[in-house]
C-alpha cells in the first residue's frame, strides 16, 4: 500500500470545510424559478363556477363553501380546495380559469406538522404565498375557453325597418352546436334564472342535437320556451362565466335552438304529458305568462283549469306588447296552443268584474290564480297632457297588434326607456316615423333589454338622455304637439338606490312633433276584487306581497306575475305560475314536490 | 309665533293635520292598496309629529345643518285634486305637493324672523320637510317612474 492509498480517505476532510452544494431546506430558502408551478393562488374575482374542478384530472379540486362567504347571483359561494396528494401541476385548472382567478405560485415547498395542510383552499386559508406575484399564470395569448359568440343571422336595420318580419332568424343546427359547445356546464346561470332552468342540461342537449330530451327540460320549468327563447330578458346570460373574457353563451338563443326543431305536433308525444282529471278544480284569471303557466303545471297534476281573459287572445303582454319582429304570433301560439291542448279551457273576452264577479270564481273553483300584469298605463301627469296628440306606448302596440292604425305621423317623440318605449319606437320606425326617445336617465340606466336599445339606434331611432319632459303645448298645426323638456344632470343616491336625474331649468328646450307617445311605466287594476277579501291580502305599493307558494291572506288566493313581482318580465311570471302551482296542489293535499 | 315652544306647537300641529288629511282620504279611497297606502302615508305624519314632539320636550335636536337633494320632481307635475279613486301614482304627487308646500312655508318664516333661535327653529322645520318630500320624490322616481 502506498502512501498516497493510506491517507486519501483523509482527502474527503478537505471538502467538510467547502460550500455545500445541496439545500439544507427547510432552513435555507431556495426561490423557485419565476415561471415555476408552485403551489396555487386564487384571487377575490373567483365566482367558484368549478371549471377548474372539472378539467383537473386528477381529481385534485372539490370545490368547498368557504366561512364568510355566501352563495349571490353570479356567485356559487364555492371555492377550489385542493388535495395536493393527487395535484400533479399541470395548470389546466390555471388555463382554463374563467375569471382568471387562479395563477400558481412559484413556492414549492411547505413543511408543516399539520397532516391536514396536505388539503387547502386557495385564496381563502392565510398561505405565506398569497401575495406571491411569480409563478406560473396564463398567457393572454393561450386560450383553452372559445370567447367569441357565435353570431346569429339578423336582419340588417335597413331591412328590419321595412316590416314586421322577425330580426333574429336563429342558428342553424351547426351554429347551435357550436354555441353550445362553448359552455363549460358551470352551472351559475340557474340560480339567477327566475325560473330556474336546467340551463347546462339543456344546453348539452343541443351539443348532441337530442332536441326530444331539450324540450322535456325545457317543460321541466317553462312552457313559454318558444317564446322566452326569443324575448327573454336573459338574466342568465349576464352572469354566465364565459362573460369575464368574452361573450356570454347565447343561452336564450340556444333555447329557442331546441324548440325550433321540435315540430309542435310532436310536443304532446314527447313530453309524455297525458292528463288525468283529479276532480278539483283552479281558475286563473289573466291568459299571460304567469297565468298559462301555472294552468299548464296545474292541468299537469290532473286539475281542471279555466283561464279567464279579457281579450280577445291569449298571451297578455306577449300579445299585445312585444310586436311580432321580437315574437312572432305562431311562436307564441306554439306555447299557448301545447298548453290549450292539454284541456286547459281558455274563456276570453271575459273580464272579471265585469262579465263574471271575482266571488263566483272563488265560488265555482277550489283555488283561484291571480295574475293580470300591469296593463295601466302611468300617465306623465304633466301640464297639457290631455293633447290629443299625446299617445300611450301601451295603446300603440296594442292597436299594432290588433292590425290597427296608430295613427303615429311621421315625427314621433316616445317618452320612456323601457322595452315598452323601445318597443313604441321601433314600431314607430316600422310605419315610416322619424323617432326621438326622451329618456330622463342615462343610457345605461335604461330598463329596456340592451339588445333592444342597440337594435333601435341600429334602426335609426335618436336616443336622448338626460332629458325630462315638463310640458306639452299646443302646436300650430292641430295634428302636431309640442314638447317642453329640459336636460337632468344626475345625483347620486345616498341610500344606494340608482342615480336620481335632477331637472336643469336653464336647460330647456321645445320640439313639435305629429305625436309624443309615453310610455313611462304601468300599473294594474284589481278593483274587481271586493273591499272585504282586500282587507285580508297584502299589499306593498302597488303590488301584491304574496306569501310563501304566491298564496295570499286570501287562503283559496294566489297571485303572481308582473302584479306580484318587482322584476316584471315574462321568465318571473312564468315561474310565480309555476311556483303557484305547486303551492295550490299543496294547498288542496297534494305533495310540494310535485 | 314668539317662542320656539309655539313654533314647534304649531307644526305638530300640521303634522297631525296631514296625517288626517291622509286617513280621512284613505276612508273614502275605493282601492284597497290605495287604502293601505294612504294609511301608511299618515302613520308616516304621524312619525314625524312624534319627532317633533320629542324636540319639544328636548330629547332631540332639530338641526339645520344638512343639505337635502332637491330632485324638483313636484316641480313640474300637475296639482292633483284628491278623489276617493286615487291613484298611486297621484297620492304620490299629492304628497310631493303637500311637503313642498310645508317646507316653502316654514323657509318663508325663517328668512322674514330675526330672532336667531327661533330662525333655526324654522330652518330645522324647512329641512324636515324637505326630508319627507325627498322620501315621496324617491318613491314616485322608483315607483311610477319605473320605465323612465
Amino acid at each position: 500500500m502506498s502512501l498516497k492509498d493510506l491517507i486519501s480517505p483523509f482527502y474527503v476532510w478537505q471538502r467538510a470545510f467547502e460550500k455545500p452544494y445541496t439545500q439544507k431546506r427547510p432552513i435555507e430558502d431556495r426561490p423557485g424559478a419565476p415561471r415555476y408551478r408552485g403551489f396555487h393562488m386564487n384571487s377575490e374575482d373567483c365566482i367558484g363556477c368549478g371549471t377548474c374542478e372539472s378539467i383537473c384530472q386528477n381529481r385534485a379540486i372539490d370545490m368547498v363553501p368557504v366561512e364568510g362567504l355566501e352563495q349571490r347571483p353570479g356567485d356559487s359561494g364555492l371555492r377550489p380546495r385542493f388535495d395536493y396528494g393527487r395535484c400533479c401541476w399541470c395548470a389546466l385548472c390555471v388555463d382554463i380559469c374563467t375569471t382568471r382567478s387562479l395563477h400558481l405560485s412559484n413556492h414549492y415547498a411547505w413543511v408543516t406538522e399539520d397532516p391536514d395542510a396536505f388539503h387547502f383552499t386557495a385564496g381563502t386559508d392565510p398561505m405565506p404565498w398569497n401575495e406571491n406575484s411569480l409563478g406560473y399564470r396564463r398567457d393572454d395569448d393561450y386560450h383553452l375557453l372559445v370567447h367569441d359568440r357565435i353570431e346569429m343571422e339578423m336582419l340588417g336595420p335597413d331591412e328590419s325597418v321595412r316590416g314586421f318580419d322577425e330580426v333574429m332568424k336563429g342558428y342553424t343546427e351547426e351554429q347551435a352546436v357550436l354555441e353550445a359547445d362553448r359552455c363549460v356546464e358551470c352551472g351559475i346561470c340557474v340560480a339567477t334564472c327566475p325560473a330556474h332552468m336546467s340551463v347546462p342540461d339543456y344546453i348539452r342537449s343541443v351539443r348532441k342535437r337530442d332536441y326530444e330530451t331539450g324540450l322535456r327540460l325545457l317543460y321541466e320549468t317553462n312552457p313559454f320556451s318558444s317564446t322566452c327563447g326569443r324575448i327573454c330578458t336573459h338574466r342568465c346570460e349576464t352572469v354566465c362565466v364565459m362573460g369575464y373574457q368574452g361573450d356570454p353563451i347565447a343561452i336564450r338563443f340556444l333555447k329557442r335552438a331546441i324548440v325550433d326543431r321540435v315540430p309542435a305536433e310532436r310536443y304532446r308525444e314527447i313530453l309524455g304529458d297525458d292528463v288525468s282529471d283529479n276532480g278539483r278544480t283552479v281558475g286563473v284569471i289573466g291568459a299571460g305568462p304567469g297565468g298559462m303557466s301555472a294552468a299548464y303545471y296545474l292541468r299537469r297534476l290532473g286539475y281542471g283549469v279555466t283561464v279567464y281573459e279579457a281579450q280577445a287572445r291569449a298571451g297578455g303582454m306577449l300579445r299585445y306588447g312585444v310586436p311580432s319582429y321580437r315574437l312572432p304570433d305562431d311562436q307564441l301560439d306554439k306555447d299557448i296552443d301545447y298548453i290549450r291542448s292539454l284541456g286547459v279551457e281558455v274563456r276570453f273576452n271575459t273580464l272579471v268584474g265585469r262579465d263574471v264577479t271575482f266571488q263566483s270564481l272563488l265560488d265555482t273553483h277550489d283555488a283561484v290564480f291571480l295574475a293580470v300584469g300591469l296593463n295601466q298605463p302611468s300617465a306623465l301627469r304633466i301640464n297639457g297632457e290631455e293633447h290629443p296628440r299625446v299617445l300611450s306606448g301601451l295603446k300603440v302596440l296594442d292597436d299594432v297588434a290588433n292590425g290597427l292604425d296608430p295613427g303615429i305621423g311621421r315625427k314621433v317623440a316616445v317618452i320612456g326607456g323601457g322595452n315598452v318605449a323601445m318597443d313604441a319606437a321601433r314600431v314607430s320606425r316600422r310605419m315610416g316615423a322619424e323617432v326621438t326617445v326622451l329618456y330622463r336617465r342615462r343610457i345605461e340606466d335604461m330598463p329596456a333589454d340592451p339588445d333592444e336599445i342597440h337594435e333601435s339606434q341600429a334602426e335609426g331611432c335618436t336616443l336622448v338622455a338626460q332629458a325630462i319632459p315638463v310640458e306639452i303645448k299646443p302646436a300650430a298645426s292641430e295634428a302636431q304637439v309640442t314638447i317642453v323638456w329640459g336636460e337632468a344632470e344626475m345625483v347620486a343616491d345616498d341610500k344606494g338606490g340608482r342615480p336620481r336625474p335632477v331637472l336643469q331649468e336653464d336647460r330647456m328646450h321645445e320640439e313639435t312633433y305629429d305625436c309624443v307617445i309615453a310610455a313611462i311605466g304601468q300599473g294594474g287594476q284589481i278593483d274587481f276584487i271586493p273591499s272585504d277579501y282586500r282587507e285580508q291580502i297584502e299589499f306593498k305599493w302597488n303590488k301584491f306581497v304574496p306569501g310563501d307558494y304566491q298564496q295570499t291572506g286570501l287562503a283559496k288566493l294566489f297571485v303572481g306575475g308582473d302584479i306580484a313581482n318587482s322584476r316584471a318580465d315574462a321568465i318571473s311570471a312564468i315561474e310565480d305560475g309555476h311556483h303557484a302551482a305547486r303551492g295550490i296542489h299543496r294547498f288542496l293535499g297534494g305533495s310540494a314536490d310535485a | 309665533m314668539n317662542t320656539v315652544d309655539e313654533i314647534l306647537d304649531f307644526a305638530i300641529e300640521r303634522e297631525q293635520q296631514a296625517a288626517d288629511f291622509y286617513s280621512s282620504l284613505a276612508d273614502r279611497a275605493q282601492s284597497a292598496w290605495m287604502k293601505e297606502m294612504l294609511l301608511s302615508f299618515s302613520q308616516e305624519e304621524m312619525r314625524h309629529k312624534g319627532k317633533l314632539k320629542s324636540v319639544k320636550l328636548g330629547d332631540r335636536l332639530l338641526k339645520a345643518d344638512q343639505h337635502v337633494q332637491d330632485l324638483k320632481v313636484s316641480d313640474y307635475l300637475v296639482d292633483i285634486e284628491p278623489t276617493a279613486d286615487i291613484s298611486l301614482q297621484d297620492a304620490l304627487i299629492v304628497a310631493m305637493k303637500r311637503e313642498k308646500a310645508a317646507y316653502r312655508l316654514y323657509s318663508d318664516m325663517a328668512r322674514t324672523i330675526d330672532d336667531p333661535e327661533l330662525k333655526q327653529m324654522f330652518l330645522g322645520l324647512a329641512q324636515e320637510e324637505a326630508k319627507h318630500k325627498l322620501y315621496f320624490e324617491v318613491q314616485y322616481d322608483d315607483q311610477i317612474m319605473r320605465d323612465n
